[in-house]
Order: C-alpha cells, then structure tokens, then sequence
C-alpha cells in the first residue's frame, strides 16, 4: 500500500469521527427548539450552530482529501509527490479542529477587536473559524493541490478526471481567500462571502465529487475510463454552467442590485436538468451491471448519491429557487430543509460509497455483504428524509405565517416560531434526527467490524 | 406574491420537477426491462408532470418569463432521459469497439 492510501485512511477516520461530532451537534441544536432553556448559560444556540455546521464542511473536506489521497497513486502509478508534509499537516488539521472545537465551546465571545478575529471566531457564517485557523486550511489546501500537481509533474503524464481535479483545486483554494477580509460594508460582505459559500457547494465542490465519483466508478463497476471521462466533461460543463450564476439565487434582503434575482432564478432553475441525465445515466450503469457488484454497500450508497443530489438539490431547490417564491422562503426552515438533503445526497452519499470501496481493499474482502449496512443505509436516510420532511413543514409556517402574511416583524417572527405546525414539525425533526444518529452508530460499527463478522464475508481473496 | 399562493407556487414547482425525475427513472427502467408497465408508468408520470406545468402556468402568479422557463423545461426533461440514454450507448458501443 502506497503511504498516500495510509494517509487516505487516517483521513477517513478523522472523517468519520467529526461526522460523529457534526451528527451530536445536529441533534443537540434541534433540540434547543423544543426546549428554549436547553443548556441555559452553558452554550448558546448559535455556538451549537456553528459547531454543526463547521463540521459539516470539514468531514466532508476530510472524506475528499482521502479519497483523492486514495485513488492518486493508482491513477498514477506512483507515490504521492511531497507525501511527507501532507501526513504532518494531516496531525496539525486534526489539532487545528480540536482546538478551534475546544474555544468554540468554552471561550464562545470575545471584544468586537482584531484579537478576536485571530484567536475566537471570525464572524461569517460556516467560516467562522479563527483567522490562526482559516490560514491553516489555506496552507493544507495548497499542500494538497500540491500533492496531486506534483504527483503529475513526476509522473510526467496525467488522466483527464486528474487534469479536471488539477484545474478544480484552483478556484478552489483562491475562493477560500473570501474568508479573510473583514468588510465593513455589510451588503459588500455578503456579496463576496456568497461567492464563496456558493462557489464551494455548487461549483468547485461538485466537480471534485465528480473526479471521485469517476474515480470510484471505475473501481466499482469496472466502467472503462474513456467512458468516465467523457461523462465527467459533460456533467462538470453542465453543472458549472448552471451552477456559477445560480450564485443569484443568495442575493436577497442583502442589498445588492435586484437584477441578481433574475439571473439567480433563472440560472439555478435549470439546474436540474443536468441532475435528470446523471439520475438516468446512475440507472444506466446499475442496469448494465443488473445491480451485481461484489460491493453492494457501495453501489447503494453511489445510487443514493445521484438519487439524493437529485431530488435534495434539484426537487427541493427548484421549490425555492424562483425570485417570487425565494423572497418569502429565504433564511427559513425551507431552505434549511433544502440544505440539508441537498449536502446529504450530493456529497455524504458518495464519500461513505468511497469508504466502503475502501473497506474493501484493506480489508480483502471478495464480497462485501452483511446486514448492518442496509440498517445503517435505511436508519440515515430514513432518518434524513424524514428531517427534511419535517423541517419543510416548518418552513412553510415561517414563510406563510412570519413572511408573507406577518411582513417579518418581530411579533410575525415569534407568531411564527409558536404555530403548532412549526412546533411539531420541530419535534419530528428531533425525532428523526435520533434515528439519523442510530444510523450513524451502526455505520460505524458496520465499518469498524467489516470483514471480521464471519456474516460480513462471504469469500475472502488472498492477500496480495 | 400574496401568502398562500406562495406556499402552492413552491409546492408546484417541487412537484413539477420531481415527476421529471420520475419519468426519467421510469423511461430509463422501461428501456431496460423492455416491460411495457413501465413504458406506460413513464408515460403516465410525464403526463402528469404536464399537468402540473399546466396548473403553474395558468393558476399560480409567476411572471411571463418564468412560465416560459417553466414550458422550455418541460421539453428539455422530455428530451433529455433519450438522449443521455443514446450518449451512453453510443460510448458503451464505441468502448465495445475499440477494444
């Protein structure tokens, strides 16, 4: 095994472990709604909202890192380049996490200074990490583009899903900048911060799961790569070109010209129509192969991917996403339940079809089987779309009762907060958020002990 | 926009695209099983899909434009389960071919 694949696994643990802390933290901040007084004095709301969210962006960044530092020297055929200052950084990420968690957690304020910027908490929304922190990741970023250019440079020749990553892994970086002016002007603010937001989720991010999706495709399906890459090119120039100015659809209530509206609306509209050809070409491949794979786990989680990306991106977004709809819906549960299935489906999806590709591999396993995979896969999707279910009812009370008959006033909010369908549909969403975390205790648990259950294997292949 | 039509505007429009989804899994399944159940279903779903492109259009307050989008969509959805269908064949042929 390459040392970059050691690394790759590393990557999946720390992975998995802050999905854990991302699952906890999601729990715990649903349950502040049904009980205002929740930790009174001890954490706020907004500090368990970060702590959710922030972790939400760094196990998703750790799963693509190991998955890239995975499937890299066999792509090509050698070692990752500068692989010793990547598994240094890795331990200095890990650290970087933990610390910023720990004064998340017990430091929470600090004066409105420079002091506060550097060593607490910069202030914008999913980047609140310290600016200490947020010069981290720019420096492990860089190492990581580093580590798949220079592996090409070495290697001296490339494939196409590695020359797609190559260019991927630029804006990339150059967005995550973004994070670090403080504006002062808050409508130029949220113009640029969106850029960053926006341009991650729904256009940089989204051509990286694709690089790995193709990647993983191949490994699972035995998909030619001539056939990969000319989908990747496709699906990337599709997405992009829906994605890039679907940035419109944030631009409300923040001040900038109402055009954006339109441009947004428009653009982001026809995002699901490269979502249908990926949904029609996931049924494709699984028909081709009549769902016979040696790693089921895996497949089901790949189809869950296109299914989810689907139907959370394309289905819910497109609800919201007209400027007549969005101007009522925007910042209110909708678009929380939105976000939600949207990141489940087009990115937590595919890196746990990756960990099980994985699995496989170090584990040596002909056939990956058992049953508590398909309990961990019906718990965290049932538990996830029922999530979304219920913070879709929510949503529409806020929209309904606090937007478009209250005007957004302070009483419209409270009214809106007190209806009885925002309530359950608050409970329900607790509810279901435990079945999520009991998928997520068993996906551990199927992970940890794959292979070493007599039931999980049904053949094992010779070490090679 | 006034409050309720809001909530049916958005909840139309989540249904619109989700039938698209629909006929597209049903076209692409129908294809394979060669079984003509799900020819008709896919038929049925984008015929339902349709539909409610029709209620979008006549009943909910979107602006010309965006009914124009939301016609334009529906033909693309229509297109696109065939032609993403014909591509991978054409690749998968092409594979055959060249090895």
């Amino acid at each position: 095994m390459y040392r970059s694949q050691t690394l790759a696994l590393k990557y999946f643990a720390a992975a998995i472990t802050v999905f854990g802390v991302m699952t906890i933290t999601g729990l715990l901040s649903s349950y502040y709604y049904i009980s205002l007084d929740f930790l009174f004095g001890v954490i706020p709301f907004n500090i368990m909202k970060i702590l959710h969210i922030n972790t939400l962006v760094i196990w998703l960044l750790m799963g693509f890192m190991g998955s890239i530092y995975w499937f890299l020297p066999g792509e090509l055929g050698r070692e990752t380049a500068g692989i010793r200052a990547a598994e240094i950084l890795f331990y200095v990420f890990c650290a970087a996490v933990a610390v910023v968690a720990m004064v998340f957690i017990f430091v929470q304020y600090g004066a409105s200074n420079e002091a506060s910027l550097w060593l607490i908490n910069q202030g914008r929304k999913y980047v609140e990490a310290p600016r200490w922190a947020a010069l981290g990741i720019v420096v492990i970023m860089v190492v990581f583009a580093w580590n798949v250019i220079g592996t090409v440079i070495a290697a001296r020749r490339t494939t196409g899903i590695i020359t797609v990553l190559m260019i991927d892994l630029i804006p990339l970086i150059l967005l995550y900048l973004i994070a670090f002016p403080a504006i002062r002007n808050m409508s130029a603010d949220l113009f640029w911060w969106w850029w960053l937001v926006h341009l991650w989720v729904e256009a940089t991010w989204e051509v990286l799961i694709g690089c790995i999706m193709a990647l993983a495709l191949m490994q699972l399906l035995g998909t030619p790569r001539r056939i990969v890459e000319a989908w990747l090119y496709i699906e990337v120039a599709l997405v992009l070109g829906t994605g890039i100015l679907g940035l419109g659809h944030h631009y409300f209530w923040i001040g900038t010209p109402s055009y954006w509206l339109t441009i947004g609306g428009f653009f982001s509209a026809l995002e699901p129509l490269p979502l249908l050809g990926m949904v029609v070409h996931a049924v494709y491949d699984a028909g081709a192969q009549h769902m016979k794979t040696t790693n089921r786990p895996a497949l089901y989680w790949m189809m869950a991917e296109a299914f989810g990306n689907f139907i959370g991106a394309g289905v819910w977004g497109f609800m919201i996403t007209l400027p007549q709809v969005n101007l009522y819906a925007h910042g209110t549960q909708w678009t929380v339940s939105h976000g939600h299935f949207a990141f489940w489906g087009a990115y937590a999806c595919g890196i746990i079809s990756v960990l099980y590709l994985v699995l496989q591999r170090i584990r040596n396993l002909a056939i990956v089987e058992g049953q508590l995979w398909k309990w961990s896969f019906a718990a965290l999707n049932l538990g996830l779309v029922g999530m979304t279910g219920a913070l879709l009812v929510a949503g529409f009370v806020q929209a309904f009762v606090e937007r478009a008959i209250g005007g957004s006033t302070l009483n419209a909010f409270i009214s809106g907060q007190e209806n009885a369908w925002f309530v359950d549909g608050m409970v329900a969403r607790f509810l279901l958020a435990l079945v999520f975390t009991a998928g997520y205790v068993v996906l551990v648990w199927d992970v940890l002990t794959l292979g070493r259950r007599a039931s999980a294997v049904a053949a094992v292949a010779p070490a090679q | 926009m006034s409050a309720l039509p809001t909530l049916e505007t958005g909840l139309l429009l989540g249904l619109y695209a989700l039938l698209a989804g629909v006929w597209g899994v049903l076209w692409a399944l129908a294809r394979f099983r060669k079984a003509a159940s799900f020819g008709r279903s896919a038929a049925a779903a984008y015929g339902l899909h349709t539909l409610v492109a029709v209620v979008i259009i006549l009943w909910t307050p979107l602006g010309l434009g965006w009914k124009c989008l939301i016609v334009g969509s529906s033909l693309a959805f229509l297109a696109i389960p065939p032609i993403t269908w014909r591509l991978l064949q054409h690749t998968h042929d092409n594979e055959k071919v060249g090895a």
